[in-house]
């Protein structure tokens, strides 16, 4: 797949079920005269967990940021579950309502209690009543084994609670894709294992998911497919096993002996 | 890492950080008066030179300034009291500034009972310590505004203002324990029911129609708003009439309140005194507040005209002396209104004026909170597919506003002592009776005016000093400026 490699590495096979999620084609991205992206090529299969992994700067946050246009793209084709982004702000709001999204610092809303973060967006953008929102709220809780805490503010809570709870608040809208950004780069060690294993339960459970992270043990343990950037580009694309036993790209052998 | 979590430690709620902030402070320790004297007034040779000094200048002082009390005659005060209190205000009359106030007053108790109340509940829920407030701690708390409040009514004539003012506390007291005991799906609405009190109060006062369907249109316009926010009423045609009956019949009982009360034809020319530096300045800063918020958004929008229009405004009336926009208003306002149109009477223009005032500043100020408010937010709102609006509205906006409260309060405080200059167009306002009754036939050159100014400066010192502490404890409780 990535012998002599003169253009990007293609990370368009689909996995999952075969049915595609997200389709980028030929995408760039700059930031002033900054070229962040350069032609990313890259489709996300139903049901398939996509790990990013590179070094810092290398463009994977960009990439993910890009998909739920948080950042505009310069160039080329974004298409997520049919619906092609463009400065058509309807199709911004459906593609962002179906694609949940976890941060790396967790963006709980201060203001309002864990229950009424969960179920803001529900009742606000798809207008579920308030029983029914709260109802679904705490089955997610449950789910997160946090149940106890729904009538906290964030602020009371440990990092680890509060990343569970931004994964219960973006389940909370049953989007068909979750984008996680770094989920435990801002948490103390104690505390990632916690929200790996909530991560783990949804990718047995069939959620597609795209992570951006550091966890290479996730990577290996999880993902479905690995894929390595730097310096904007997608460097090489392969199963876990394939990427942690026998990477072929010298930047990614680099990369991977500086972390492991 | 983990400080880049939470960059601007934005409150979860009052309450809440209330409690943690209590549970956090030291208990102070008491020394017996000998040791505290020696530990902080005369620990070294230094500074027992500096108490001293200063401890004579400020004998000194208190000891001239007692002189000049007791020596001063107080008789232009006690003939002019109702005149500072309300102007010129009909003296046949008197019953409506006591109704009104006692209205107004009313209207305060519920609220602040309902809200405390509410405050209470919640930190209940979150296992917090919660304590319900006591007479005692209300007295401590208002002590500057009560104080004088005894004061100014030690100069009636007659016993009725004692009995008036007693009977206000009183209200205040009982208002407020009715306030607490309102069942919750009232309490909810705490805030409208104080608001339609303060506008039954006005046109008790007023009988004037135009004004009371100005502020009968405010209110009804919070009310849609607040309605318009609710998510758990249904879509469509009857999401919509559920949404704006409340407004409607708001505004069929007010008017008919309004049709209700004897009108004797005489409008707010007719107010002055301390009630109408009162009046001015919470009626600019509400009106003020929400045109504010929207100056605020459009100086931050992406829209080309809303910004440079929002800008424009702002750094107009920032970049101007208020006493210039009080002069420009009698002539500059009316030759934008149609020519039948009648002169507003100059309080209504000044109103107008300090409303835009305050919004220019108030919109800097609500600025500052919507910078401070970090992005990661608005991201995590617009993630989940909410419209620029509703990421505002719900997210943004009170997050900001929560973090300026201070501010807005410096900003209150100021505008109170800047109404002081609606004298100069000729409104009979708290520091203008001091020259009108220094200008009285029987008080005319005999230097009294040092004897009103002391009398007014205690006026505006009991609200401005009141207000500042309410705003540094509010502060404190959601911890703006520690950690």
């Amino acid at each position: 797949m990535s012998d002599n490699m003169t253009i990007n590495a293609d990370a368009t096979q689909v996995g999952g079920n075969g049915n595609v999620m997200i389709d980028v084609t030929n995408m760039d991205k700059f930031f002033g005269d900054f070229q962040a992206l350069t032609n990313i090529n890259m489709k996300v299969g139903e049901q398939e967990v996509v790990v990013v992994i590179g070094p810092s700067g290398s463009g994977k946050s960009t990439l993910i940021r890009c998909i739920n246009r948080l950042e505009r793209h310069d160039r080329g084709s974004i298409i997520v579950d049919g619906v092609e982004l463009s400065d058509d702000i309807k199709a911004i709001q459906n593609i962002r309502r179906e694609t949940g999204m976890v941060f790396q610092s967790f963006n709980l809303f201060p203001h309002l209690t864990v229950l009424e973060n969960i179920t803001l967006a529900p009742r606000n953008v798809r207008n579920i009543p308030k029983a029914e929102a709260e109802a679904t709220a705490m089955e997610l809780l449950e789910r997160v084994k946090i149940p106890d805490q729904a009538h906290k503010f964030p602020g009371q809570m440990s990092g680890g609670q509060q990343q569970r709870v931004a994964i219960a608040r973006s389940l909370a809208m049953k989007p068909k894709v979750i984008l996680f950004d770094e989920p435990t780069s801002a948490l103390d060690p104690e505390m990632i294992k916690e929200v790996l294993d909530t991560m783990k339960d949804l990718a047995n459970e069939g959620m597609t998911m795209i992570c951006v992270t550091h966890e290479m043990g996730f990577a290996r343990e999880v993902a479905d497919r690995v894929v390595f950037m730097a310096d904007g580009e997608i460097v090489e694309v392969g199963t876990p096993e394939h990427f942690f036993t026998n990477p072929q790209e010298d930047r990614t052998r680099l990369f991977l002996s500086q972390i492991l | 890492m983990a400080e880049n979590v939470n960059p601007v430690v934005l409150p979860a709620d009052v309450a809440i950080l209330a409690a943690q902030n209590e549970a956090n402070q030291a208990p102070s320790q008491k020394l017996p008066p000998g040791e505290w004297l020696k530990k902080n007034l005369f620990s070294t040779p230094g500074n027992s030179i500096v108490t001293i000094i200063v401890g004579a200048i400020a004998a000194a002082a208190l000891f001239f300034a007692a002189r000049w009390v007791i020596d001063s005659d107080f008789q232009i005060v006690r003939t002019n009291l109702r005149s500072f209190m309300i102007g010129q205000f009909p003296r046949d009359e008197l019953w409506r500034p006591w109704a009104s106030a006692y209205v107004l007053l009313a209207g305060i108790g519920l609220t602040s009972g309902a809200l405390a109340r509410s405050s209470y509940e919640l930190s209940v829920s979150q296992e917090l310590p919660a304590e319900k407030e006591s007479i005692l701690g209300l007295a401590r708390r208002f002590w500057g505004i009560i104080a004088v409040m005894i004061f100014f009514v030690s100069f009636a004539r007659t016993v009725l203002p004692f009995i008036g003012l007693a009977g206000a506390f009183a209200l205040v007291i009982v208002a407020r324990e009715v306030g607490w005991r309102l069942p919750a799906s009232v309490r909810r609405s705490a805030a409208f029911i104080g608001a339609s009190l303060v506008v039954i109060s006005t046109l008790v006062l007023s009988g004037t129609s135009h004004l009371g369907g100005l502020v009968l249109g405010l209110i009804a316009f919070i009310w849609v708003l607040r309605e318009v926010g609710r998510r758990d009423l249904p879509a469509g045609i009857t999401g919509i009439a559920m949404r704006v009956a409340p407004a409607l019949l708001a505004a069929i009982v007010v008017y008919v309140i309004q049709r209700a009360i004897p009108h004797e034809g005489f409008g707010w020319e007719d107010w002055g005194g301390l009630h109408i530096t009162l009046f001015t300045t919470v009626v600019g800063i509400t009106l003020g507040m929400p045109f504010g918020i929207l100056l605020a958004l459009g100086r931050r929008s992406d829209l080309p005209v809303l910004k440079t229009v929002s800008v424009l405004f702002i750094e107009f009336v920032r970049g101007v002396p208020l006493i210039s926009l009080l002069l420009a208003s009698g002539l500059l306002l009316p030759l934008f209104l149609p020519v039948d149109f009648d002169r507003p009477a100059d309080l209504t223009l000044a109103i107008v004026v300090i409303m835009f005032f305050s919004a220019a500043y108030i919109a800097e100020i609500v600025r500052g909170g919507l910078q401070a408010v970090p992005k990661g937010q608005t991201e995590a709102a617009q993630a989940s597919g909410m419209s620029a609006a509703s990421v505002q509205r719900l997210i943004v906006l009170p997050q900001a506003l929560r973090a300026v409260i201070p501010a807005m309060v410096g900003q209150f405080i100021a505008l109170f002592k800047d109404t002081s200059l609606l004298s100069i167009i000729g409104i009979l306002e708290f520091l203008r009776v001091s020259d009108t009754s220094n200008a009285q036939p029987e008080f005319v050159g005999k230097g009294l005016a040092g004897v009103t100014y002391l009398f007014v400066a205690l006026g505006y010192w009991a609200f401005a000093y009141t207000l500042s502490k309410e705003s540094r404890r509010l502060e404190l409780k959601l911890g703006v400026g520690t950690r």
